[in-house]
């Protein structure tokens, strides 16, 4: 008598594997207990993701603690998304079909209890709290700290025991590809997690990359991809109650996968300083995988013909045909996505975060929850609610789908604006929309999962109808079984053939460790010989601030949004400077290259803002940046921007040296040396006329070094066009200008408290066309004031314009000033003329060695007010000290008098 | 390398197809697994049918 809920005390079962006559033992307990800890995991996780959706368009909800922040839940979305929903679902899963498949049951329940345990206790439940108490690992798909990765891979080997062991004692020809997709998942998961979780803390930078790319397609590939088709090659024909149309093409899938899979990883990394071979050996795989997906796809829905009805009527096999199809898209998405030529248009952009959750909700989840489904109808005792099921199913595929298409549309809208020269912050502003979109779309997603979860503890006890149902005793049903063609007698005794999944698993275990050596070891090895050959032997190594912040900067995420990895693409060296090469990343352990662009690369920050705008942006962004959607850090700060604690010095320390041995190697000088320029002449390289306009190892559009050719931009004289440009100006004033300056351009803004030197009252001087237009091209060195020139040049006239406006026309000079000219203009020269110049136009023998430099007073005109201000206290953060006790009331009137005399009055030497 | 790799999966997956082409024997004992499956499903299910405390011992057979 087979005790079908309880574990069999009967060992006879584990004897003979031929034996039909007693079933293997089914541990229920455990799949109820691995269904739950998946539920209760996809909420929290979905919570995350939501969270996580909602600062893109609220920046400052919940952004106070640092356990809330952006990084850190982000973190923690796709991370329980891995291990506590798909993880826990797929271990439900195997205690399943393992018994059914291997006609054993799985080895110990006491082992299944303990890897449990380990799952959810070690790993999950820890992974979430440390990350979130700012203990983690900034690589993707590896986020949990490295003492959480201990514990995943004894889970795997725990794994290997409790779910393997018994398909070896099980006649091999008669494992069906779902035992196969369980067995390879397992065992290669296990193999390649070590080796995208550790080795990048050892390999540095582009080589670690390498290690890196592979693991975020293994994760997929190696993981979700094998256990979610397991289930959906078990529920087909299971609900169908008809074979799938043939083993073979699934088993050409199955090892064409474990092939191909391993070799795409390098595709993330397109257009990198990562070998060329390697990338293009990675697009060749996507090709091929893409082929693959085709043909497993193919088999999948040929299984379900003639069975349109069932696929609709069973809520289960719909999940399970909807994870098919999306499986479909999702691939052949991915393998296009390889391709150069959409891949440098769309990579980085929301395009791929709709991919990543078309291939976790639409493929897996949904695979998963049909898979889930199925076998809760077959547990005893279970209750299971249709109708809920089917609302369940309903609401995820609305908000999945409503999730793609807005991600997609973000994605081509981002790439679109980033192939121009508009600023950053354009693109962002661009999608805010789609933001909002996205976070609307998790909520059904979220409601379909609770109600999935109601689906499995409401309704009816659902075992028992179901049983009825499948079985339909009669000769009917038998003969659907019981049609096998008896397997040739011929075949069996072909002594070769009885090794051929031995052999065939050990070429699938040899095209792993290739996919290592094509993929990660030898472009490895190459890099490393060029970083020999070309970087500096005086690169030095980060202070231990630097250090320090370079931990903060992984920790809170930064890595996530902003990349470290300038392409070899014009589009990107023009917008941020010279593409990332491989020896600048050796001493980057582990490497933090990213994979997602929402704010902009950041691997050319030496020398390109200021360390207040650097900290006022870290305290608030919004601070600085008005329609910023980057999360605030305020406990890096003691209460305001102006009171950092060493946390934010040590960030700022780190995000200060981004692109410094660049700059101070040479390299650029180098480079023009043919012999040492990489082999990398097949790519767009950024040796177009746009690109090396000016030295490229600085973002052009940030600096591009300051330029005596900054166009003078009039504006218009018509009064009509004149008015209309200044309404233009005003609306790009509030929204680029506006935090700083203040909105009526008093220097008041939010930042201008905790800038040094404040940023300029626009109402308290009077500046020419030339000087509003030089400032806005070059920006202020030594500044929290950066250039805007990559704005167009309509958007440049009207903030002069729009500046223009906000000085008042003063009043002309009282006749009793010209007396006192003659005296500012002699106590100019003593005690200004070295800073300002002797004809005041800030040209004076200190000038080049002070930033900000010295005012031109030929091309501003300070209220007098203002001047009399500045004499009075001098401008902090800049070399004008206070006269105040130096100069007597009346020479500071006639200073004044003097310098705003200057204005627009022919000047000599250099412009500034 | 990479032509290397391309050749020998395209070689493989082409020996595979003209195996099952040209061998009938080697094509029944790939599908094998596929009934093997669902005659073990049925075994399950009718155990659990059995299971069910208004069962007939002796249905289904």
């Amino acid at each position: 008598m087979t005790n079908y809920s309880e574990h069999s005390s009967d060992r006879r079962e584990r004897g003979n594997a031929q034996s039909l006559g007693v079933l293997p033992s089914v541990e229920s307990s455990l799949i109820r207990a691995h269904v739950f800890a998946s539920l209760v995991a996809v909420v929290i996780s979905a919570l995350f993701g939501i969270l996580v959706a909602t600062k893109f368009t609220f920046p400052e909800f919940l952004g106070g603690h640092s356990w809330l922040t952006w990084g850190r839940l982000r973190y923690n979305h796709t991370q329980g998304i891995f291990f506590g929903w798909l993880g826990n679902a797929f271990l439900a899963f195997f205690y399943y079909a393992v018994p059914r498949l291997a006609n054993r049951p799985v080895l110990s329940r006491k082992l299944g209890w303990l890897l449990f345990f380990i799952w959810n206790f070690t790993v999950v439940v820890p992974g979430w709290v440390l990350v979130l108490a700012g203990f983690s690992q900034p690589l993707e798909w590896a986020e949990f700290p490295l003492v959480v990765d201990a514990f995943v891979v004894l889970a795997f080997i725990l794994m290997v025991f409790e779910f393997v062991l018994p398909f070896l004692k099980a006649r091999l020809s008669d494992l069906y590809v779902s035992g196969w997709y369980l067995i390879g998942g397992i065992i290669f998961t296990m193999l390649a997690y070590p080796v995208g979780n550790f080795v990048p803390e050892m390999v540095p930078g582009a080589r670690g990359a390498a290690f890196s790319g592979l693991w975020i397609h293994d994760a997929v590939g190696l993981f979700v991809t094998p256990f979610a088709l397991a289930i959906a090659y078990y529920v087909i024909p299971t609900v169908t109650r008809r074979p799938i149309y043939s083993h073979f093409l699934s088993m050409v899938g199955f090892w064409v996968l474990f092939f191909i899979y391993p070799l795409n990883g390098t595709h993330h990394y397109v257009y990198s300083a990562i070998p060329m071979a390697a990338q293009k050996g990675a697009i060749v795989a996507s090709a091929y995988l893409g082929m693959d997906v085709i043909l497993v796809v193919t088999n999948l829905l040929l299984s379900l013909r003639g069975s349109s009805g069932t696929t609709s009527k069973d809520v289960p096999l719909r999940f399970v045909w909807f994870g098919v199809i999306s499986y479909l898209v999702v691939s052949l998405q991915g393998s296009g996505q390889a391709f150069m030529p959409v891949n440098r248009f769309i990579h980085f952009t929301d395009w791929v975060i709709g991919h990543s959750h078309l291939a976790m909700i639409g493929f897996a989840s949904f695979t998963a929850l049909g898979g889930i489904a199925h076998m809760w109808q077959r547990i005893p005792g279970t209750r299971y609610h249709e109708r809920m099921m089917n609302w369940s199913f309903w609401l995820l595929a609305m908000g999945l789908t409503l999730m793609i298409t807005d991600l997609t549309i973000a994605g081509l809208v981002e790439a679109q604006v980033w192939e121009t020269s508009a600023p950053w912050i354009d693109s962002v502003r661009a999608v805010g929309s789609y933001w909002l979109v996205r976070t609307l779309s998790g909520l059904p997603i979220l409601a379909g999962f609770v109600l999935f979860w109601v689906s499995l503890v409401t309704g009816p006890r659902s075992s028992e109808a179901i049983a009825s149902a499948t079985i339909r005793p009669g000769a009917e049903n038998d003969a659907a079984y019981d049609n096998a063609p008896e397997v040739s007698r011929e075949i069996l005794s072909t002594s070769w053939l009885s090794y051929a999944h031995v052999v065939a698993f050990g070429a699938g275990v040899g095209f792993f460790a290739l996919s290592f050596l094509v993929l990660a070891i030898l472009p490895g090895k190459e890099l490393a010989d060029e970083i020999k050959r070309v970087a500096p032997v005086t690169m030095a190594t980060l202070t231990a601030p630097e250090q320090r912040g370079r931990v903060i900067y992984g920790r809170e995420g930064c890595a996530y949004c902003h990349t470290q990895q300038i392409r070899f693409l014009a589009a990107d060296v023009r917008r941020f400077g010279a593409p990332t090469e491989a020896w600048e990343t050796k001493y980057d352990y582990p490497q933090l290259w990213g994979t997602r662009r929402i704010g902009p690369d950041l691997s050319r920050e030496y020398n390109i803002r200021s360390r207040d705008w650097q900290l006022t942006h870290l305290y608030n962004p919004r601070f600085v940046v008005r329609d910023s959607v980057m999360p605030p850090y305020p406990w890096l700060f003691g209460g305001s921007a102006n009171q950092p604690t060493q946390e934010a010095l040590d960030l700022l320390a780190y995000l200060q040296s981004l692109g410094r041995a660049r700059q101070l190697s040479g390299f650029e000088q180098q480079a023009l040396v043919p012999s040492l320029q990489p082999a990398k002449s097949d790519m767009a390289m950024p040796r177009e006329a746009s690109a090396r306009a000016t030295p490229p190892s600085v973002p052009i559009a940030m600096t591009g070094g300051y330029s005596d050719s900054a166009p003078v931009l009039h504006p218009a004289s018509n009064p009509g066009d004149l008015q209309e440009e200044v309404s233009r100006g005003e609306t790009l004033f509030a929204a680029n200008c506006a935090s700083c300056h203040g909105a009526t351009g008093g220097g008041d803004g939010k930042a201008a408290a905790s800038l040094l030197p404040r940023p300029a009252n626009l109402t308290a001087a009077r500046f020419s066309d030339q000087r509003l237009s030089s400032v806005l091209w070059n920006g202020i060195v030594g500044s929290a004031m950066p250039p805007w020139r990559q704005l167009p040049t309509e958007d440049l006239r009207a903030l002069v314009a729009y500046v223009d406006s906000l000085h008042l026309p003063a009043p002309a000079p009282a006749a009793q000033e010209t007396a006192s000219l003659e005296v500012g203009k002699a106590l100019f020269a003593a005690a200004c003329a070295s800073c300002h110049g002797a004809t005041g136009a800030g040209d004076g023998p200190a000038a080049a060695a002070l930033a900000p430099p010295p005012t031109n007073f030929h091309l501003k005109k300070p209220t007098e007010q203002r001047a009399w201000e500045v004499l009075e206290d001098g401008v902090p953060g800049t070399a004008m000290p206070p006269w105040k006790s130096q100069l007597g009331e009346g020479e500071r009137h006639a200073l004044v008098a003097y310098v705003r005399s200057l204005y627009d009055t022919p000047q000599e030497g250099p412009k500034q | 390398m990479i032509n290397l790799i391309v050749i020998v999966i395209s070689a493989i997956m082409f020996g595979l197809v003209l195996v099952w082409w040209r061998w009938p024997a080697f094509r029944s004992w790939i599908e094998a697994p596929k009934y093997f499956m669902l005659r073990q499903e049925h075994r399950f299910d009718v155990a659990a049918f059995r299971t069910r405390p208004d069962a007939n011992p002796g249905e289904p057979q």
